[in-house]
């Protein structure tokens, strides 16, 4: 006993619990506590409520009563509701496929040595850092119907010649925030695809390049399949935020002229908070959530696919 | 930031040594809490107001004047008028929050379940001012209580360049629709249309197509407050003319437009008349120089103000209306009530009304021949906004259902889907659709 | 590049690259001019023979001065700040983890715990918030602090913990296992090889978790009420836009003031994952 208390505590380097952590499912237990914790704490209880809140006819003020699903189907029958959708669909549709390849693109451009480079990576960053109601007070300021800098560049250039009402026609509307969701959104996709790109080993490419293969087939076959995985992540995170838009339509346009520019988010608030019926507010929160799980769950099988292959 | 920041420093190291000399001193001698510390905290969130001098005299004057003669704590809290909403319904659902808060409009009937009778200070004040108006009336109270103290009414008036006008041969503003649609016409062949807004925006839209619908004698609902009636003769005859008129007369960026568009569309000169508060001519006033006539004479020598014209069911006005509500789950009910009979007591509520200069007006009739109105003559027309006022949900209650048809720009967008081209008949149909569902 | 002639340089990369950076920076340079603009400049129609949308001869610092002298705005700038980097903390201490452990262990229910800490992020915010708060209060972290730098991690966690899923899937199996064949412990491994690894990712995620925080608005609104709690977002536009009046200088001020500086910051961050990546991969 005494002899091997002794000899133990000279060689107790791997303390007891940190060889337990040797336990690939006691160390990834450990390691996905905080995460636990933190979600558990503040996510769960409001999550379910907000799933209950949809279940009821609840009131601001005024405790409901249960109610199945009336709610969903009232909002299904709501001619707002479906523009909503269509909107929602259309806006996050033409936002990602925009964000992604302009995004790749300006990810390869700063993918090289050039003067300023620090600083052009920073810089370009602006886009995203500024608070976005801000940043959209400013694109406001832009599409100004009488004041629009944009117009007045388009007419010095001659490209038109009457003023374009970039807010007040619908398609224009839902343009002008397709616009600015991409100004926004490209710096966060570059920054991403950069360091995505970084982690590929330039021997790589080189290898590929002294086998003698052209530039676009060692983008393909070589740096595209191990960019991929953060890329779909990337790309997941940004149609969810897309698709969850409040902040910019809710400056821009509030949702108008005459519901063109509607989102889920914006038109939930509209409904829970504009008009206190929490209860189909969070209805139509929730009926974001068949639509994303369906798009999550597309990109997720496609992610492991990637990975298998 | 360096001067905020030393500003902060100079604030905290006085009231540090304050505490030290005084506060120190009373707590040992008389060997207790300091009262200060017992004191009762009367949180109040406001709108932040479009007259910066009125928050100013508000936190340096009559907040620390209340302060001292109260004896409580008063926390004063002012956000863009578009977030209060945000907070009161989070207040209410968590149970926690500002104590009094200011109420746009039917927001009394919303949150009517949350709020505290407050019939007594609202009677009181009604028979100290020479009574409330109905307006007032009918959106601080449902018959039963009043969910809100009335505060003010932020009126909306047309303003229109008097010069302008002259040009086109009108020496007063027109009466009525068809007068305004001719003069329109004139004007925009100038270059210089009328502006109006038909977008998503809480104020100038609703002020502007509720009233309009009610002059040409439609409505969204009978006096039951169930029977949807918007799909009429007479709504469809104004959607259509509404089409015409914007062709015809008036900035077509106004689909767009928020609040302060039409603000800045009439001080940069792009357009003759808006329905507006008075922020227009105060902004004018404010910088004389900044903003001239194209003749180099200040603006504000160059506006009126009218009401919007007669339709042929008569005239009408809608006006944001503020309350002061103050919350159920306030746990400073009695020191909060104190707080607000202390505002409305004349001679402070007096410094609040001439720190407006007439952007707010207040809803009791006393105040009507008030000579602040003749310092002004600009202004006089707003003195009877409140007056003229109706509320919204008409012929029915301005209830919460009411209110509901109103965020969701249901009579605004009927407007705006038949200027964007759909058919009256269609626009309209729409607009019953939507409005039966909420008319359940 | 390593191959092709200088036009090719100017037309593959330098020509995009401009044109890149003028778009995206198009809209800063119409803040910094709105900053100066005196007022008087400001309501002049689009189609005005005097309208100067890209200069000024009268440029004025007093909206720079009515910031800083009539609102709070140091004060916001250090809330946020403040806020900002905690939750960001937070959020990657968690994040690095969690991704580390959903990426590279296995244990049972892996893959359903990982689509689990997503779900969340899929839950909107304006369903969210009103519960939240009640949260909020129940812990009485109203009007603190500390009411958003524990709610912020909310979203972050689960984009962290994703967006470092997909860096540690990059880095090859067979780094982590010659470390371990020459003795070292997972936990060892994981800290000393991996986790260095990652340096870019986990920087890049930092960024991105700092600049989520940094434009949140809805819970800062509901959360914070004393005016001098608030963040630059929410204090900025609650205190420059009255009524129907926005006050444009102070408001494009204040936006400025509160990104620059942060992309100042970054420009030394971008430096440093760029060099610490080098040296890394190779390894």
């Amino acid at each position: 006993m005494a002899v091997t208390a002794v000899s133990g505590a000279e060689i107790r380097r791997p303390v007891p619990r940190l060889r337990r952590l040797e336990d690939e499912r006691w160390l990834a237990m450990a390691l996905l506590f905080p995460t636990a914790l933190l979600l558990g704490l503040f996510i769960a209880y409001p999550f379910i409520e907000g799933v209950l809140l949809s279940v009821t006819n609840q009131r601001v003020g005024i405790p409901g009563e249960f109610v199945g699903l009336d709610n969903f189907v009232k909002i299904w029958n709501d001619s707002i509701f479906r523009t909503t959708v269509w909107n929602t669909f259309w806006y996050t549709a033409v936002t990602t496929v925009f964000k992604l390849a302009l995004g790749l693109w300006l990810a390869m451009l700063l993918n090289r040595h050039f003067k300023g480079k620090a600083l052009v990576r920073a810089f370009i960053l602006l886009p995203f850092i500024i608070p976005t109601v801000l940043s959209t007070f400013a694109w406001k300021w832009m599409f100004d119907p009488t004041f629009s800098v944009i117009n007045w560049t388009l007419f010095q250039l001659g490209l038109i010649t009457a003023r374009i009402n970039w807010l007040g026609d619908p398609d224009l509307a839902m343009t002008s925030i397709i616009v600015v969701n991409i100004w926004r959104g490209v710096p966060f996709f570059a920054i991403s695809l950069l360091a995505g790109l970084q982690t590929i080993s330039p021997e790589l490419n080189e290898a590929a390049a002294i086998d003698g293969a052209r530039p676009w087939n060692r983008f393909w076959y070589v740096t595209w399949p191990l960019l991929l995985p953060v890329t779909m992540v990337v790309m997941l995170f940004s149609v969810i935020q897309t698709f969850a838009d409040f902040q910019l339509v809710y400056v821009m346009t509030g949702g108008g002229p005459a519901n063109a520019t509607h989102l889920f988010a914006t038109y939930a608030y509209q409904l829970g908070i504009g008009t206190g019926l929490l209860s189909e507010g969070a209805a139509i929160s929730l009926a974001m959530f068949p639509f994303l799980l369906i798009i999550v769950v597309v990109q997720l099988l496609y992610i492991r696919r990637v990975e298998t292959r | 930031m360096v001067e905020t920041k030393r500003r902060n420093v100079i604030k905290l190291a006085g009231s540090a040594a304050a505490l030290a000399s005084t506060g120190m001193a009373g707590i040992l001698a008389s060997g207790r809490t300091p009262a200060f510390a017992q004191q009762k905290t009367v949180h109040w969130l406001k709108w932040v107001d479009f007259v910066p001098a009125t928050d100013q005299m508000f936190t340096k004057d009559m907040v620390p004047a209340a302060e001292k003669a109260l004896g409580i704590k008063i926390k004063l809290e002012t956000v863009n008028g578009n977030d209060l909403q945000p907070r009161i319904t989070s207040s209410i659902q968590s149970g926690a929050g500002p104590d009094i808060i200011m109420s746009f409009n039917s927001f009394t009937h919303l949150y009517a379940n949350s709020v505290v009778d407050m019939s007594d200070l609202a009677e009181d004040l009604s028979k100290r001012e020479g009574g409330l108006y109905k307006y007032a009336r009918a959106i601080c109270s449902d018959g039963k209580m009043f969910m809100g103290v009335p505060w003010a009414v932020i009126g909306g008036m047309i303003a229109y360049r008097k010069s302008w006008l002259e040009e086109a041969g009108a020496t007063k503003f027109p009466d009525n629709w068809e007068d305004y649609r001719a003069l329109a016409k004139k004007l925009k062949a100038k270059g210089r249309p009328f502006g109006q807004t038909l977008g998503h925006t809480f104020g100038d839209a609703p002020g502007f197509t509720y009233p309009y619908l009610w002059s040409w004698g439609g409505k969204e609902v009978e006096a039951d407050g169930k029977t949807v009636v918007i799909n009429t003769k007479e709504t469809i005859e104004s959607v259509k003319f509404m089409t015409g008129l914007w062709k015809d007369g008036m900035d077509e960026g106004g689909l767009a437009w928020d609040d302060t568009n039409n603000n800045r569309a009439f001080l940069s000169q792009t357009i003759s008349a808006t329905l507006n508060g008075a922020s227009i001519y105060i902004e004018s006033l404010r910088k004389p120089e900044q903003y001239q006539t194209e003749k180099g004479k200040p603006l504000n020598t160059d506006i009126l103000h009218a009401p919007l014209p007669k339709g042929p069911a008569g005239q009408f006005g809608f006006h944001l209306l503020q309350s002061n509500m103050l919350m159920k789950y306030s746990k400073n009910q009695d020191a909060a009530k104190e707080f607000l009979k202390y505002l409305h007591t004349e001679a402070n509520y007096r410094k609040f009304f001439e720190s407006q200069k007439g952007f707010a007006t207040p809803c009791t009739a006393k105040w009507e021949s008030d000579k602040l109105w003749d310092a002004d003559p600009v202004m006089t027309p707003y003195k009877v906004a409140a007056k003229l006022g109706q509320a919204i949900g008409f012929a029915g209650p301005p209830n919460a259902k009411a209110q509901e048809v109103l965020s969701k720009y249901i009579v605004t967008d009927m407007y705006a889907k038949a200027v964007q081209g759909m058919p009256a008949e269609e626009s309209v149909k729409w607009a019953e659709s939507e409005l039966k569902k909420v008319y359940v | 590049m390593i191959e092709g002639a200088l036009w090719r340089k100017w037309v593959f990369y330098n020509i995009p690259l401009i044109l890149f950076v003028f778009v995206l920076l198009f809209p800063f340079y119409w803040m910094i001019i709105t900053t100066f603009r005196p007022d008087g400049e400001l309501y002049r129609p689009w189609n005005a023979a005097n309208y100067m949308p890209f200069w000024t001869n009268h440029p004025t610092i007093e909206h720079i001065q009515y910031l800083f002298e009539e609102t709070n705005f140091g004060r916001w700038m250090f809330n946020t700040m403040f806020i900002a980097m905690v939750s960001t903390l937070i959020s990657l201490f968690c994040g690095v983890l969690a991704g580390y452990a959903l990426a590279r262990l296995n244990f049972p229910y892996a893959g359903s715990l990982g689509t689990v800490i997503f779900v969340t992020y899929l839950v909107p915010q304006t369903l969210l918030f009103i519960p939240l708060a009640q949260i909020i209060r129940n812990f009485e972290l109203g009007d603190t602090p500390w009411s958003l730098i524990l709610t912020y991690p909310t979203f972050l966690i689960p984009f962290c913990t994703w967006l470092m899923m997909g860096y540690f899937k990059a880095i090859p199996k067979e780094l982590e296992e010659c470390a371990r064949i020459d003795g070292a412990s997972r936990w060892k491994a994981m800290v000393y090889i991996i986790i260095p690894v990652a340096v870019p990712g986990i920087l890049s995620s930092g960024i991105i978790a700092f600049t989520l925080s940094w434009n949140e608005f809805i819970y800062a609104l509901v959360f914070l009420s004393s005016p001098d709690q608030k963040t630059v977002p929410v204090g900025v536009t609650s205190e420059l836009i009255r009524g129907d009046v926005f006050f444009w200088g102070p408001l494009m001020a204040g936006a400025l003031l509160g990104s620059i500086p942060v992309a100042i910051v970054y420009s030394f961050f971008v430096e440093h994952y760029v060099s610490g990546l080098t040296g890394s991969v190779k390894g």
